[in-house]
């Protein structure tokens, strides 16, 4: 490790334990509903971003791409991040009580849910999720440790396994993302329903996976490791923020517009809650950030390749999907947007946990997956 | 016409290795400007002949957001401006129903940039009297021969050299080729201009017609059709010096059907006299009114026993007591009139002559449950 | 397994190579003669055959149509509340077709997937004949077609403009400019090769039509820059529409509060089932193609495999979408939507809602099996079984939804006429006729995006980094 790395590593152990001081603050001071809405967005955010990241490779495994196959070893190690998020959503278990009105006793004299009482109570909650990410584990297991096997046996049976695992990993992924979807974050509004809301949890993961996915290659590259990928391999990484960026877009929009459409009034209240009470300044910033910079910065050829630019949009479409998170789940808690020493605390915390653990895992394995029989292909890719 | 002068010399090359490595060669010897003739585009070539960057991009960005702006204003002026509508319960200004067709116009107006722009305008297509196309090679470029050409850039174009540096680069089938025919009328040029002026009479037909339609009625002297020296119902008139529309009746006069009665009173009215004479039509016509009007409260034979008030507890007259029967006509006229009590007035439902009629119907129904003995023998007995 | 690894071709193991996108030795000028033969020469019997019977087909349905028009709407089977019938259901079926040729030239570009070259131009040239069919739907549905100008909005002494907020009118806009860039895509990659008719005809006539048509290309290094600029634009932006179109369509539906259509996910579901249905056609019409045109030498089971397996996924999607849709009209607690969820299942027309659900979720399961995706009866049996299912989904959608909603006492049973039939069939008659007319006019693969993908057709790299 170089003098740097350490330095780096030494400043986020520091961040980490100031925002793990704060955290506990928090947990202290604040109120509960603050504390858990805060441990929510970080076990949303760090789950979508990781199996993400795990999309992606089981992506590139499903459809034979070659292109991909230098760069694969990054999302299998950015995918690894699954493992603390489990101690992470177990824990957010204890928010179930207190943000997730279906889990209340009250629930039962509310018409609409009782009739669902039993698939919003805290037991069969607990074993969805429980569920979940042990089958994301499965995923992990298959998909990462094979790959990381491959680089000393040098055996292709990795590549014909995992071909016949993708698609199930496929089912595993839809399942589990809408299950995010509508327990952990659409549970907070119980009365409320949109059943493309996996679709567009899928579009937010996808995109963070991207995203952290390019800002590592990028990281590497700069270290002089990651020989071989070119303009032509970013350009593919671009090409995909650009497209993905659009089609988050479109799944939020068509969202909204048809709940704005027809106006019934249990639709249109997760709307309005988000269009008043200072809540429509992030709802507009979510729309300037998320779409309408990355697509005119990533709109032109020239900039899908260009790694500066590419590493500025990465980043900026990261903290949009932060801020996505954050719009869907924040505004449970009465009194407008709060952004202060709670929220800060635990961004530092939980931030610089999982920069210490991705820059961990980016040391394990090779930086190529040397194993696949597919790497020269994928080196010698061009446009 | 053309006249003679050798425009290019071409060579061909059976591989798209040869014709890339031959490149270079016959680039450096600078004898006119170089062309490539090939059946598909082949990788690398731009750099190899220098070619400048497409400007393609930049005009299909610039226009598709012109098409964007256009879209979204568009749909703005009509649906908030020129005639604002609510429908559906959505304001005038819905930009969530307006994006749809604003993306659809980007991508329209982007595609039809992209295609004819670069059809037309980039590479000057349709044009037929380019020389390859009557050359011998032609039949080899579109089907799998990789053609380069040095083109005269001047006036000193020296063939010679250029037949010679195409043959040091291994170029097989070397040709002359004439200058272009640029006589034929369908050129890309001809088709911009047709369509320009196609678009400058569309827009200035559309405006022409939106001031026929819009602006044209209300100036004058065509609106004088709208500001007509006369009243209208409700509104300020300059025809009278005061401005007001509605006026009052002339002093001393009575509209028609609304001669007033002359009396002030139910009392007062007791010295009406039934206008009436007392024949079949006007009893006919008294029935008529009464089944009408005033059994629904006074029941069919007046007896104050009606199908209405028990819902909402009045108490009409039992216009068979005593009291009525002896009331004179004009205070039964009187309170038809006027309305007594519960009752309200009926004037505006009823001319004088019908309340009239009812009177006399309302006497033969008191008479018809309060008969006489004689009144059989009026009636004579058959 | 460990013995596998023997070193072919660079260390790739047998299982994991993939077949060649031509059999056989295939040159540009081989292909030149092979797919250019066909506009310069007579059709065969089997095709006079064909085309007899798909114009039939066609003219009887002109004829119902004509009687529609001539009498009314009424003689379909539309009444309340099932307003929108077999009308709807045609137009969203034959806009869903057209998606697969978009996807294939448009989306498998920007993939860079080579296999998309030799299906390409057949695909595209069935989406623009899906939208003609498709376009001919909302224009005689609505009543008076003489009048159905009065869509656009033109400055008119009605002194009216047209609904912007309505989605019917986003459709008007949607389907236009679909049809508009598929044409100018389709007719962008044909240039090159009528030129390369235009060069190889010896008839006088067709070498102008060609001349006119080809606009004088001459394969100009200059004119390619600008043209693979152009085409690789165009594909991004019609990788929008596909996207795009057949959610507009969707609003039509979603934007409403009708119990079964107010589903958020409408669109993504729309466009995965357009996807689906276009491909299943696609893959009946390569079939018959490559067979009776002997193009199997470049239209490779390769080729077909993986078209299955672009069908298997969608179909996954597609189970993904009615699974969500179950589990929505039980989580709304909303009894209009459960009812309406119940109706597809155990309705009058349950029988429509489960062979729907057969066709679609299913059958192609099939597809798992590489035998089944190589096989002819068996990918056609899956395809065709798409196409009804497709068919009959969108009739669920609208006639189960409609038929029983809100008020009891509007509750209908829907039925369809003769009319309604002709004019389905005479749709398909229209699409096979001009398939057919395509087939023996134009180049049925793109000849000049073939050879750019034949082996040693590009020059070998030449040390540049891309750095």
């Amino acid at each position: 490790m170089t003098k740097q790395n350490r330095t780096t590593t030494t400043l986020l152990r520091g961040t980490l334990a100031l925002g793990l001081l704060g955290v506990i603050g928090a947990y202290l001071k604040a109120s509960p509903e603050r504390f858990w809405a805060n441990w929510i967005l970080w076990f949303v955010l760090l789950f979508t971003v990781a199996l993400g990241a795990l999309f992606i490779v089981a992506l590139e495994h499903l459809v034979n791409a070659k292109w991909s196959v230098p760069i694969r070893r990054i999302p299998e190690r950015i995918a690894t991040l699954l493992i603390p998020v489990v101690p992470v959503g177990l824990i957010a278990l204890g928010a179930l009580p207190v943000l997730y009105p279906g889990t209340r006793p009250e629930a039962l004299h509310n018409k609409i849910l009782a009739g669902k009482a039993f698939w919003l109570g805290i037991p069969f909650f607990s074993a969805r999720t429980v569920v979940s990410l042990a089958l994301v584990l499965v995923g992990l297991l298959v998909l990462v440790r094979g790959s990381f096997r491959q680089d000393q046996t040098k055996d292709p049976a990795f590549n014909f396994r995992a071909r016949k695992f993708a698609p199930a990993f496929m089912a595993i992924f839809a399942l589990v993302i809408t299950l995010v979807a509508f327990d952990w974050v659409s549970g907070l509004t119980p009365e409320w329903y949109s059943d493309i809301f996996g679709v567009y949890l899928f579009a937010g993961a996808f995109l963070g996976g991207l995203a952290v996915t390019s800002l590592s290659v990028l990281h590497l590259k700069d270290q002089g490791r990651l020989e071989g990928v070119r303009k032509d391999h970013l350009y593919n990484l671009g090409g995909f923020l650009f497209a993905f960026t659009v089609f988050w877009s479109y799944i939020g929009f068509a969202q909204y517009m048809l709940m704005w459409y027809a106006n019934l009034p249990d639709e249109v209240i997760y709307f309005q809650t988000r269009l008043t009470g200072g809540w429509h300044t992030v709802t507009f910033a979510l729309a300037f950030f998320h779409f309408v910079m990355p697509f005119f910065a990533l709109v032109t050829r020239d900039a899908k390749g260009d790694g500066s630019r590419l590493r500025r949009v990465a980043l900026l479409i990261l903290a949009a999907h932060i801020l996505d998170i954050y719009w869907l789940i924040f505004p449970i808690l009465p009194g407008g947007p709060h952004l202060s020493w709670p929220e800060l605390s635990f961004a530092l915390l939980f931030l610089s946990g999982a920069l210490l653990w991705i820059r961990g895992a980016m040391e394990k394995g090779e930086d190529m997956p040397v194993g696949d029989p597919f790497l020269k292909e994928g080196l010698e890719f061009r446009l | 016409m053309s006249s003679g002068k050798s425009f290019a010399v071409l060579g061909l090359f059976d591989s798209a290795d040869a014709l890339v490595t031959a490149i270079p060669k016959v680039r450096e010897k600078q004898l006119g400007g170089l062309e490539a003739y090939t059946p598909y585009p082949i990788h690398g070539i731009d750099e190899a002949l220098g070619l400048r960057r497409s400007p393609l991009g930049g005009m299909v960005l610039v226009m598709g957001v012109l098409g964007a702006i256009t879209a979204l204003g568009f749909q703005y002026w009509i649906s908030a401006i020129d005639y604002p509508i609510v429908t559906g319960g959505k304001a005038p200004w819905s930009w969530e129903a307006f994006v749809p067709i604003m993306f659809e116009v980007t991508v329209l107006f982007a595609t039809f940039t992209a295609g004819l722009g670069m059809l037309l305008l980039l590479n000057k297509l349709p044009f037929f009297g380019h020389p390859v196309l009557s050359s011998e090679s032609i039949k080899a470029i579109t089907r799998d021969r990789f053609a380069l050409a040095i083109e005269a850039e001047g006036e000193g174009f020296d063939a010679a050299a250029a037949q010679a540096a195409l043959a040091a680069a291994s170029a097989t089938g070397i040709e002359v080729l004439p200058e272009p025919d640029r006589g034929p009328f369908l050129t890309s040029d001809y088709i911009l201009r047709v369509a320009g002026g196609i678009f400058t009479a569309c827009v200035v037909a559309g405006l022409l017609m939106y001031a026929a339609v819009k602006l044209f009625p209300v100036l004058p002297p065509m609106s004088h059709m709208e500001d007509q020296p006369r009243l209208n119902a409700q509104k300020a008139d300059s025809f009278f010096k005061d401005g007001f529309g509605m006026r009052m009746p002339v002093p001393g006069t009575v509209a028609r059907g609304y001669l007033p009665i002359g009396v002030s009173s139910q009392e007062e009215a007791a010295s009406l006299v039934n206008p009436l004479p007392r024949t079949p039509e006007v009893l006919a016509m008294g029935r008529k009114v009464f089944h009408n009007r005033c059994e629904l409260c006074h029941g069919a034979l007046a007896d104050g026993v009606p199908t209405l008030t028990a819902a909402y507890g009045g108490k009409p007259a039992n216009l068979q007591a005593q009291q009525f029967r002896d009331y004179p006509d004009g205070k039964i006229f009187w309170a038809i009139t006027m309305g007594k009590n519960a009752m309200p007035s009926h004037a505006a439902d009823l001319t004088v002559t019908q309340r009239w009629a009812v009177v006399h119907y309302v006497r033969a129904l008191q008479r018809a449950q309060n008969a006489k003995d004689e009144d059989l023998n009026q009636a004579g007995a058959r | 397994m460990r013995t596998e690894a023997s070193l072919l071709r660079g260390g790739i193991p047998e299982g994991l190579i993939e077949p060649p996108l031509t059999e056989g030795v295939v040159t540009p000028g081989s292909l030149d003669d092979q797919v250019l033969a066909f506009p310069d020469s007579r059709p065969p019997r089997q095709w006079y055959i064909g085309l007899a019977i798909t114009m039939t087909a066609m003219l009887i349905g002109f004829g119902f149509i004509g009687y529609t028009i001539a009498t009314g709407i009424g003689v379909w089977g539309n009444t309340s509340p099932v307003f929108w019938a077999f009308d709807i259901i045609n137009f969203v079926f034959w806009v869903g077709i057209g998606h697969a040729g978009t996807l294939i030239s448009a989306i498998l570009f920007l993939f860079r997937k080579r296999w998309r070259n030799a299906i390409a131009r057949f695909a595209e040239a069935m989406t623009i004949f899906a939208v003609m069919c498709a376009g001919i739907f909302p224009l005689i549905h609505v009543g008076r077609p003489w009048l159905a100008f009065w869509l656009f909005p033109y400055p008119n002494q009605r002194a009216v403009w047209t609904n912007f907020r309505s989605p019917l009118l986003w459709d008007v806009f949607a389907v236009s400019t679909y049809f508009s860039v598929s044409l100018m895509f389709w007719f962008l990659g044909l240039v090159p090769d009528i030129a390369s008719m235009r060069d190889r005809t010896t008839s006088k006539v067709r070498k102008v039509i060609y001349s006119v048509l080809s606009m004088g290309w001459r394969g100009a290094a200059s004119h390619w820059q600008h043209y693979e600029k152009a085409y690789l634009l165009l594909a991004g932006l019609a990788t929008g529409l596909v996207l795009s179109v057949h959610s507009v369509v969707s609003f039509d539906f979603a934007t409403s509060v009708v119990p079964g259509w107010h589903m958020t996910i409408f669109p993504p579901y729309f466009v995965a089932g357009a996807i689906f249905a276009g491909f299943s056609m696609v893959v009946i019409v390569l079939v018959v193609v490559r067979e009776t045109m002997q193009l199997k030498n470049l239209i490779t089971m390769r080729h077909l495999d993986v078209m299955n397996k672009v069908i298997l996924g969608m179909a996954c999607l597609m189970g993904y979408s009615y699974m969500m849709e179950g589990f929505t009209a039980w989580y709304s607690m909303n009894p209009y939507l459960h009812h309406a969820f119940m109706n597809i299942i155990t309705g009058v027309y349950g029988w429509a809602g489960w062979l729907t659900i057969s066709c679609n979720i299913l059958i192609p399961q099939l597809l798992w099996f590489k035998k089944c995706r190589t096989s002819y009866f068996w990918m056609i049996l899956v395809a065709v079984g798409v196409t009804v299912g497709m068919w009959f989904e969108r009739f669920v959608i609208i006639v189960i939804s409609l038929h029983q909603d809100y008020l009891p006492s509007s509750w209908r049973i829907y039925k369809p006429t003769l009319v309604d039939f002709g004019v389905l069939l005479g749709s398909f008659g229209l699409f096979f006729t001009l398939v057919l007319i395509f087939a023996r006019v134009l180049p049925v693969i793109a000849t000049t995006e073939v050879k750019a993908i034949l082996p040693g057709a590009q020059p070998s790299h030449h040390g540049d980094d891309h750095e």
